[in-house]
């Protein structure tokens, strides 16, 4: 019996990446602030031990964000593996706080690390598919059409 | 170079007539650096690929987004994390050499 409500089903992203790095030297770039922020977000408040903050700031496209990550961190086991809570403050990316899970692990190669990420727990939907942040998303092109 | 250029434009349209329906005009007018063929272009290819519906009034046409046809959660972060975790990559190898490096030297 349909009840006129969307049934919520949520999508995984599954990444896997080689890296020539050892594991110790891949897994600070995601617990230590000064690495994160040369390659996943601009600024980063990390407290890499279950419970610990996992706060980062990530630039949006021109003229739109910046987008605040508020995270968590559910399992840390240097230099294995890193499990996060993943969502934003700004109701327009889609993911709410505590909205989905970032998982990632290091395994050895001869050479380097394989890295594994697998992000579970992402709502099945559009971007940006919310009244309020269609507002605000729709002011910041405004700003960035206007001022180019 | 051209898809770099033309593709944010198409994003933005699409944005543009997310809440409510627009006509061409209104929609050329939100972009005065781009010529209004330009502009036409982009409303007909979004409509063919599904993403706009297009309706006429009178000479105006008229365009609103079709919602299904909008970048998913999860294709918008695919994207993200490819990207990301190829600067990953450059970053952690470029530590990597470093350290080993001052490991030499010392």
């Amino acid at each position: 019996m349909p009840t006129g409500k969307t049934t919520e089903t949520t999508e995984t992203i599954v990444r896997e990446i080689d890296i020539e790095a050892s594991p110790e030297t891949v897994f600070e770039f995601f617990v230590d602030p000064d690495k994160l922020t040369r390659w996943l977000a601009v600024e980063a408040t990390l407290d890499p031990r279950p419970g610990g903050v996992c706060q980062q700031v990530h630039e949006g496209a021109p003229g739109r964000g910046p987008y605040h990550m508020q995270g968590e961190f559910l399992e840390v086991d240097r230099p294995k593996r890193v499990v996060f809570s993943w969502g934003f403050a700004e109701p327009d990316v889609g993911v709410s706080p505590g909205g989905s899970t970032v998982e990632v692990t290091f395994s050895a190669l001869d050479a380097g690390t394989r890295v594994r990420l697998v992000h579970r727990g992402l709502p099945a939907a559009a971007i940006g598919d919310h009244p309020g942040g269609w507002t605000v998303m729709l002011d910041r092109l405004r700003t960035a059409v206007s001022g180019s | 170079m051209l898809e770099a250029v033309v593709e944010p434009r198409r994003r933005e349209i699409l944005r543009l007539v997310r809440v409510s329906e627009q006509t061409a005009g209104a929609i050329a007018a939100h972009f005065p650096d781009v010529s209004r063929p330009s502009v036409s272009q982009h409303l007909r290819v979004l409509r063919d690929a599904g993403l706009l519906h297009e309706r006429r009034q009178g000479t105006r046409r008229l365009y609103r987004a079709r919602v299904e046809g909008l970048t998913e959660v999860r294709a918008f972060f695919e994207e993200f994390w490819d990207s990301r975790l190829q600067t990953l990559k450059v970053e952690a190898e470029r530590e990597q050499r470093r350290q080993d490096a001052d490991r030499k030297n010392h």
